[in-house]
């Protein structure tokens, strides 16, 4: 049998690097070890890839879903909850969370799942190979403005927000290299695309129109020269503060919660030596995202970091999902289903604005918090879910069960989640006024199945609970 | 491709396209599969989607280009009699009554020629009788009708009131078995042809549901250098001339499959983007990728009345991708008219193509 403290360090490798994992998932990746997981999350090509083609026959238009919800949600939710490769998946919502583009501008559903594939694809290899996809990436060109950027006209939105939010900081350079950079990206655009009526959406394609670069000379950080957009992002990649703002986003999205990326300038990281151990890999391995993710995984401070985590609302969502299970094949009504992360302050693919979402504890409003309780106690409170079934099998196992028992049982198998004296004292109390938890009788077990699900919805809205 | 493709001794001449995309009205909304009735008219099963809610079965004329005409929409969404969740497949018997089934609800839906419902049958399970995502469905001239079970990887037959009479197929990928099956057809001798879409294959059954053959084995058209995906799953366009094509017997999970009077065999070949045709043996011919260079009657009305559109379009460098299938579900052969009938799913229209067996070649010299 697994050792308690080697299931409560693989399920937090798992709700970290993936989205949280059922007990016989954790147990059998416990018996495989530690380190044999975090290289199988690390090489994600070792496990069979999503089956789209499950997807388009049930639900054909999440391919091209245009610009209004739900179809564009129902796809990239049906890869949230279907992966088996979940690191893979969560470098991917990492990236979308960074490169923050967004359908309220976009108005192509189809385009940002386009833009999501390619982080799927990329998202774990080389930063500046990834940097420069996203720069020719017509998603992110149309978001920030570039097929407005001419060689006679200068348009800094997407230069000033390449420097500021995907790759320095604030701070790490001057208006004068914005202007340099933007001037580099004159003429990186895209071709007119089909136009959507009256067959539906088509796709985008980058263009490069040299007769509207500006060819003059720049000077970028200190590099002067006949500077294409290509140059800049090899400028980019080897600044010191490069590494450790791509290094301090990862650390603010699988270790621990950080301040909002406005104050980065002026808030230290909350673990300076960490964000410098991982930048140190980042500029010895010249960006290779996987060498940074190993060092990250493999450290104290990341296993050590067990509940710093306010969970996002797609972690909330997509953790219940998965471990709920039963929601593989699409089925009517996955549109609202896909929808909840909205509900709860996190509208994926579609970000309030170029700096992605607020993390930590800005997801929490009285409105958002009341949503992820309810979304989530509606699910595991249905006592017909897989998920459900396979807890009360396993309390069922461990035959009658005292409050206490019953309690810490519940806690352990639906996490583990760790609770504080007070939260568990009221959950023990509401236990006690059930009595022994007994499966002895048609009755008594009809009893404790129902007062499992009962329980299991009064820790899901527990304080404690939001925290992975 | 050419508009005009000539292949031992038959030609295949690119007519039209109908439709556009609609939630309802003129036009369609993913097209699950289509059936041909008596009268030539063409029911179209769609399966809207959870932002429009478009799914419906709706009865159009076909003719030649620009003839088309809406007669009438029914089954559109609700779980009530009458309505449906998940349409998908449709049939018509020699009364013109309207078999549509439900891929959610596990029913099947009479209607009659005009839409207006007659009765439903069917339970979800595994037994006989039940259903479990019920997808294509065909009438026998017995008036019976054969549902393809594709939850279940099996054919039963009812009677029109809804009475299992037979089965045959199992799960599996043996001869007679199914994985997930969609499509069915009948030939002029009644022999049954299911596209057995997991497997990769179209089957040929007896009438009886004896395995008689297959055709059809697992495989992807390589996307040629520099192809420009239409959708990050194709189909993938390029200038760069197509040495791929066509790969004979390569299927990327079928779904439906019609066969004409002289006994060839038509596949769409989903995955793949294109229509696979095959003479009476199995021998392929060859392969259709769709050629929409003219607008569909109903598409132009929706550029017209939008300028935008039009602007766009005089900027656009190439209309190719727009010309081609995008993932498409379903074929039909009307032998009175002897047009091929391809439901362009993703791209809410069908693509309707004549095939000609007298065909004179041109003047070579031209």
């Amino acid at each position: 049998m697994a050792h308690q403290d080697d299931i409560n360090l693989m399920a937090h490798l798992m709700r970290r690097a993936g989205f949280g994992a059922g007990r016989d998932e954790i147990e059998t990746r416990v018996a495989k070890g530690y380190d044999a997981t975090v290289e199988e999350l690390l090489n994600p090509n070792t496990m069979p890839a999503v089956d789209p083609y499950v997807l388009l026959r049930h639900q054909p238009a999440a391919l091209l879903p245009g610009g209004q919800p739900p179809m564009g949600n129902v796809n990239y939710m049906y890869y949230l909850v279907n992966t088996k490769r979940p690191l893979q998946e969560k470098m991917a919502l990492f990236w979308h969370h960074v490169f923050a583009t967004g359908n309220s501008k976009v108005d192509n559903y189809d385009q940002l799942l386009e833009q999501i594939d390619m982080f799927r694809n990329e998202g774990m290899g080389n930063y500046r190979d990834l940097l420069l996809k996203t720069a020719k990436n017509p998603t992110m060109l149309f978001w920030l403005d570039n097929n407005q950027n001419h060689g006679t006209a200068v348009n800094e939105n997407w230069g000033r927000e390449l420097l500021e939010l995907f790759s320095l900081g604030a701070g790490n350079y001057t208006e004068v290299d914005v202007r340099e950079c933007s001037r580099a990206f004159t003429g990186w655009t895209f071709e007119t695309k089909i136009p959507r009526l009256p067959y539906g959406r088509f796709p985008w394609k980058f263009e490069y129109r040299p007769e509207d670069h500006d060819d003059g000379i720049k000077t970028f950080l200190g590099h002067t020269g006949n500077f294409n957009g290509e140059d800049i992002i090899d400028i980019i990649v080897t600044q010191p503060a490069c590494a450790k703002f791509i290094c301090r986003h990862l650390y603010n999205f699988f270790v621990a919660d950080e301040a909002q990326v406005p104050a980065w300038p002026i808030d230290p990281p909350r673990d300076p030596d960490a964000v410098a151990a991982m930048a140190a890999v980042f500029r010895a391995t010249k960006g290779d995202i996987t060498s940074v993710l190993r060092t990250m995984f493999m450290s104290d401070f990341f296993k050590n970091a067990r509940y710093k985590h306010l969970k996002s609302p797609a972690e909330v969502v997509v953790g219940t999902l998965r471990l709920m299970g039963g929601f593989e094949i699409p089925k009517p009504g996955y549109g609202e289903l896909s929808m909840q992360p909205s509900y709860m302050g996190q509208d994926l693919l579609n970000p309030p604005s170029v700096e992605g979402w607020h993390t930590g504890a800005e997801w929490i409003n009285s409105g958002a918090l009341m949503s992820r309780i309810n979304f989530v106690a509606e699910q595991v409170g249905n006592t017909d879910m897989p998920g459900v079934k396979s807890i009360v099998s396993r309390l069922k196992a461990q035959g009658s069960l005292a409050p206490e028992q019953m309690v810490n049982s519940c806690l352990d198998l639906l996490g583990p989640v760790e609770v504080g004296p007070d939260t568990m004292k009221e959950l023990t109390d509401q236990v006690k006024e059930w009595g022994q938890v007994r499966w002895d009788t048609p009755a008594n077990e009809q009893a404790a199945i129902k007062h499992t699900g009962e329980l299991l919805q009064l820790i899901v809205a527990t304080r404690e609970y939001q925290f992975a | 491709m050419a508009l005009t493709t000539v292949v031992k001794g038959r030609a295949y001449d690119w007519s039209h396209a109908i439709g556009r995309g609609a939630a309802n009205g003129t036009g369609f909304n993913y097209p699950q599969t289509m059936c041909l009735g008596n009268d030539g008219d063409l029911y179209v099963a769609n399966r809207g989607n959870e932002n429009n809610f478009g799914m419906r079965v709706n009865r159009i004329t076909v003719g030649g280009p620009g003839d088309e005409e809406l007669l009438s929409e029914f089954c559109t969404y609700g779980e009530t009699d009458g309505h449906g969740v998940w349409p998908f497949g449709v049939a018509v018997d020699k009364s013109n009554n309207v078999f549509v089934t439900d891929e959610w609800q596990n029913t099947v839906s009479v209607f009659d020629g005009d839409g207006k419902f007659i009765r439903k049958w069917g339970t979800t399970g595994s037994g006989p009788g039940q259903l479990k995502g019920p997808s294509g469905i065909v009438c026998e001239s017995n008036g019976n009708v054969i549902v393809v079970d594709s939850g279940n990887d099996r054919l039963q037959v009812f009677s029109p009131d809804g009475k299992v009479l037979a089965q045959c197929g199992s799960s599996g990928s043996g001869d007679g078995e199914f994985n997930k099956p969609w499509g069915i057809t009948l030939d002029k001798d009644s022999n049954i042809y299911v596209a057995d879409w997991k497997n990769h294959r179209v089957q040929k059954l007896s009438p009886s549901g004896k395995y008689l053959s297959s055709i059809g084995e697992y495989g992807t058209i390589p996307a040629a250098p520099n192809a420009f995906a239409v959708t990050y799953l194709g189909p993938f366009v390029s200038s760069v001339p197509e040495t791929e094509y066509p790969k004979a017997g390569v299927l990327n999970h079928p779904t439906d499959v019609a066969v004409d009077p002289d006994g060839d065999i038509y596949i769409t070949d989903w995955g793949n983007h294109r229509v696979c045709i095959f003479d009476s043996e199995g021998n392929s011919l060859t392969h259709l990728v769709g050629d929409a260079q003219v607008m569909s009657k109903w598409g132009q009305q929706s550029c017209d009345a939008n300028p935008d559109m039009m602007k766009a379009y005089r900027r656009v460098h190439s209309l190719e991708p727009m010309w081609r299938f995008c993932f498409p579900t379903a074929v039909d052969f009307n032998p009175k008219t002897n047009q091929i009938i391809v439901a362009d799913s993703q791209r809410n229209r069908l693509q309707v193509y004549n095939k000609v067996t007298d065909y004179v070649d041109f003047q070579a010299n031209l």
